[in-house]
């Protein structure tokens, strides 16, 4: 097959299984949804109004459209008429398979049969949304002229477009927006004075402080849950960023701080009714003591035994937290309520607000710990040990030891996250520590980049902060960070902001000598 | 006489053996105490109750047997732990279920009412079993295709996060397209749940149920048949090669992604197999059901010696029986029998990460 027909065939498949799949999951009603609600186009009387339909047309074009253009990628001989024939192909392909599945799916439906007991999105509404509210042989042969067309169209377009990336583009804006500010007479001023540093500083310092005070009580707590998590990112990040240790149990030692500052200032089930600030201590120590008890057996092992390893314990935290053995100490399954807030002189200091201070304060000083840990000595250790273990044991690096340290480290962050999620809910239990969180720390870290301050924090802002603007979108949420998790490590393992060395990490092996063909002698596609 | 300074040799202080040994000290003296408390002190369980661990042990650890060899196959070629492994059972135990409901649902003797599954009881299971195989297969295939392919020769890390990120993602779209509500395997009227024969011990009842039995047997079937693909058939000697060195194997005409589809294939089916298995036996299944048995399976594959076909079979029986017998011998509510798998897990990853059976792999590989 020729190369052109076969790049169409193949971006004609993944799309119509993607469009399937969106609509199997609900996903095309959702999205419909969200888009009237933002242009208000659409009524609740009837799901398949004009103003839906318009906006699932609108928001399917895109989809082909990127389907097109994917096919019309640039072969040996690049023409106009062979980008066409691609994106027809594409087209052709997708739409042949988004029919099939309309007909098969509004037939069923035109029966009068009810799915959603197996295919739980499959409504009567949702189908006739897809049909865009025609029979369904009509609705099928519609789509597919829709599909093709626009398959087509996007061949073309995509082929006038080559050579002018978007991407330089923006970079290029980008650079001029900073070149014009950099030539502001104050800020070349600020820059070239000896304090120009700390003065930055104190800005970012001032604009952190001033902007909790004119959000509502919501977006505080939204702020401070997104806080928590640059917390526990930035913890995780030393033990996977830094130090290149997978730890899915990172829950646990949030866990631990949470039920500390729980058990010792809760009056139920221990009335010990501690003071805030002595709990907070001692949840980050016992965190920390946490770290180095499970460090000390399990740092021995390498990469992929780690991680299920520290997915065991997690899960270990989590059930024995939730058994009836501990209920007389740790509350069980009903977790543990009223748990004191943080008060300074004897005033309570337990808003929202005051809570995104304080966390904001946390975030700062792991971040300053961090940057200095990271162009420590320690921090040299960890890049030398994730890099090759052997060689940095062999420059004298005492591995397990500095590995002890990361793990203690990221669980003392993890801790005062612990703490002052707890805190600020008045509430633990179980089901705040279950693996999601696990998952969804390492999802930031990665997305935002491995060993990155700024990544991780431009990771928390959107993963935490995202999905509070669209609630929508909530139940998508963990597919979302699945589907990210492999996309990343696909397209770009080194995160959306990555320091420097890593990504030059990973793109090193891009100019060596490829050494797949010695793997695949035969040279030809496996499929 | 005159003193000559002797060398004094410092011992290093090993803290990791110590630890090691500390904690072998700590497990052997409660596992002994607990033993003599439960024989001469405390005889709440007569051998009544000791025959129904060990059969429901054997059970679940045959079908921990067939999960484990899926993880097993695919660490011994591409050293990664294919962490997505228990979701493609659950897409199997999806598949069967439909099939089964589907079957359940065609009435074919109208008059009395009979649906096929029950009129052709034997004809329903393999059809379930083989449309559950088939997805799993089809499942797998292509998770090792997007997922993990474009990665072959990344850093370590690199394809275990995308695995994970796999399993998430499949378990949550299991979820959005099925609902979260746990669903009741249908099966045809010769494997009730809960039916089977009954032995008389102790002048007690002790049922050995028909799905169990049934799990049991079609779980060392398959073993059998496993073993025998890749210790005598040519793909299972191309997938020994690879296992054993790519470039070698690729240099010997051997197409190495053919091979690692294929493994990610055979995996699937077996793990296809143990859904299907799974909610025949147990009788629920949700989104969620292949996670904790994964895990679990992952531990037998590792106990018995990860990569090696003998050991996973054998680690999953090993842990089969520590799981049902665990909390009895310890002491521990069985609502905690979870924790005995984890805990076995970094044990023996402490003490021998090589497995029962192991092989020569450890320090490189753990």
């Amino acid at each position: 097959m020729k190369e052109h027909i076969r790049n169409g065939v193949s971006a004609g498949l993944t799309f119509g299984v993607v469009t399937i799949f969106f609509s199997l999951i609900g996903f095309t009603s959702t999205a419909t949804e969200l888009m009237g609600g933002f242009i208000g186009n659409t009524s609740t009387a009837r799901a398949s109004s004009p103003g839906a339909i318009f906006n699932l047309v609108f928001l399917l074009t895109l989809v082909y459209l990127w389907n097109g253009s994917m096919a019309a990628k640039p072969t040996e001989e690049d023409t106009q008429q062979k980008a066409m024939q691609s994106g027809l192909v594409a087209g052709t392909v997708t739409g042949l398979l988004v029919a099939i599945y309309a007909f098969t799916v509004g037939s069923i439906n035109a029966a009068g049969i009810d799915m959603r007991d197996y295919l739980t999105s499959m409504s009567s509404d949702a189908i006739e949304l897809f049909l865009l509210g025609l029979s369904p042989v009509v609705g099928a042969v519609v789509q597919l002229v829709w599909i093709t067309a626009v398959g087509a169209g996007a061949g073309w377009l995509a082929f006038k477009l080559r050579d002018k990336p978007l991407r330089k583009a923006i970079g290029r804006l980008w650079e001029r927006i900073k070149e014009r500010f950099s030539q502001v007479p104050l800020i070349q001023k600020i820059n070239k004075s000896k304090y120009g540093n700390f003065i930055w500083y104190g800005v970012i310092l001032l604009v952190l402080v001033l902007i909790p005070l004119p959000l509502s009580d919501y977006w505080n707590y939204t702020l401070g849950t997104i806080g928590i998590y640059v917390l526990l990112g930035l913890g995780l990040n030393i033990v996977v960023g830094m130090a290149g240790l997978l730890d899915l149990g990172y829950v646990a030692f949030f866990a631990i701080g949470a039920y500390t500052v729980a058990l010792l200032t809760a009056p139920t089930p221990h009335n010990l009714l501690w003071n805030f600030w002595i709990a907070l201590i001692c949840g980050v120590i016992l965190a920390a003591l946490a770290g180095i008890l499970l460090g000390v057996p399990v740092l021995r092992m390498r990469g992929d035994y780690l991680a299920i390893v520290t997915l065991g314990f997690g899960e270990i935290i989590r059930i024995l937290s939730k058994s009836d053995a501990l209920t007389g100490f740790s509350g069980g399954p009903r977790g543990v309520r009223d748990i004191a807030g943080p008060s300074i002189l004897g005033m309570p200091f337990n808003s929202p607000r005051a809570f995104v201070w304080l966390i904001i304060l946390g975030c700062l000083l792991v971040i300053f710990v961090t940057s200095r840990l990271q162009n420590s000595r320690v921090g040299r250790a960890w890049v030398a040990m994730r890099e090759d273990e052997t060689v940095a044991q062999a420059v004298g690096i005492n591995t397990w030891q500095y590995k002890l340290m990361a793990f203690a480290i990221g669980a003392a962050f993890a801790g005062l996250g612990g703490v002052l999620f707890a805190s600020r809910n008045m509430f633990t239990g179980p089901e705040d520590h279950n693996l999601m969180v696990s998952i969804n720390v390492l999802s930031l870290v990665i997305v935002g980049g491995m060993g990155s301050i700024p990544g991780v924090i431009t990771g928390s802002l959107v993963l935490k902060g995202l999905p509070e603007l669209l609630r929508q979108l909530e139940t998508y949420r963990m597919l979302a960070f699945g589907a990210l998790l492999v996309a990343m490590m696909i397209i770009r393992p080194e995160g959306l902001w990555p320091s420097k060395r890593r990504r030059l990490e990973m793109h090193e092996e891009e100019e060596e000598p490829p050494t797949e063909h010695l793997a695949n002698p035969s040279g030809g596609d496996a499929a | 006489m005159e003193k000559t300074a002797s060398p004094k040799v410092r011992m290093p202080i090993n803290t990791y053996k110590i630890v090691q040994v500390t904690i072998a000290v700590l497990f052997i003296g409660y596992l002994i105490w607990r033993i003599y408390a439960l024989a001469v002190i405390e005889q709440v369980y007569g051998a009544d109750s000791w025959l129904r661990f060990a059969v429901s042990g054997l059970i679940l650890g045959s079908v921990y047997a067939v999960i484990a060899i899926g993880y097993t196959l695919v660490y011994g070629i591409l050293f990664m732990i294919n962490f997505a492994h228990g979701e493609i059972m659950m897409l199997g135990a999806y598949a069967g279920y439909f099939t089964l409901e589907a079957l359940g649902s065609w009435i074919v003797d109208p008059a009395a009412g009979q649906a096929f599954l029950n009129a052709n009881p034997v004809l329903s299971i393999v059809l379930a079993f083989a449309v559950g195989m088939t997805t799993s297969t089809i499942a797998g295939v292509f998770l090792e295709k997007i997922a993990y392919r474009p990665l072959r020769g990344a850093p370590r890390l690199v394809p275990l996060i995308s695995a994970i990120g796999a399993s998430i993602f499949l378990q949550n779209a299991a979820q959005l397209i099925f609902s979260p509500r746990r669903r009741d395997y249908l099966n045809p009227d010769i494997l009730t749940r809960n039916t089977g024969w009954t032995v008389v011990v102790n002048s007690k009842d002790v049922v050995i149920t028909y799905t169990g039995v049934f799990t049991f047997v079609l779980s060392i079937i398959l073993l059998i048949v496993l073993y025998t693909i890749v210790q005598r058939t040519r793909m299972g000697r191309a997938m020994r090669a690879v296992a054993e060195d790519k470039k070698t194997a690729a240099l010997m005409g051997i197409d190495v992604d053919g091979v690692i589809s294929r493994t990610f294939a055979i995996s699937g089916a077996m793990g296809g197999a143990a859904g299907v298995m799974w909610g025949i036996h147990n009788g629920i299944i949700y989104h969620y059901v292949g996670f904790i048995p994964g895990l679990k399976a992952f531990t037998a594959a590792v106990l018995g010696g990860i990569g090696n076909l003998p050991g996973a079979m054998l680690g999953g029986m090993v842990l089969g029986i520590v799981e049902a017998t665990g909390p009895a011998i310890l002491g521990i509510p069985f609502q905690l029998k979870d924790v005995i798998a984890f805990s076995i897990l970094v044990l023996v990853l402490i003490f021998r990460p090589s497995g029962i059976l192991g092989e020569v792999l450890t320090e490189e590989k753990v």
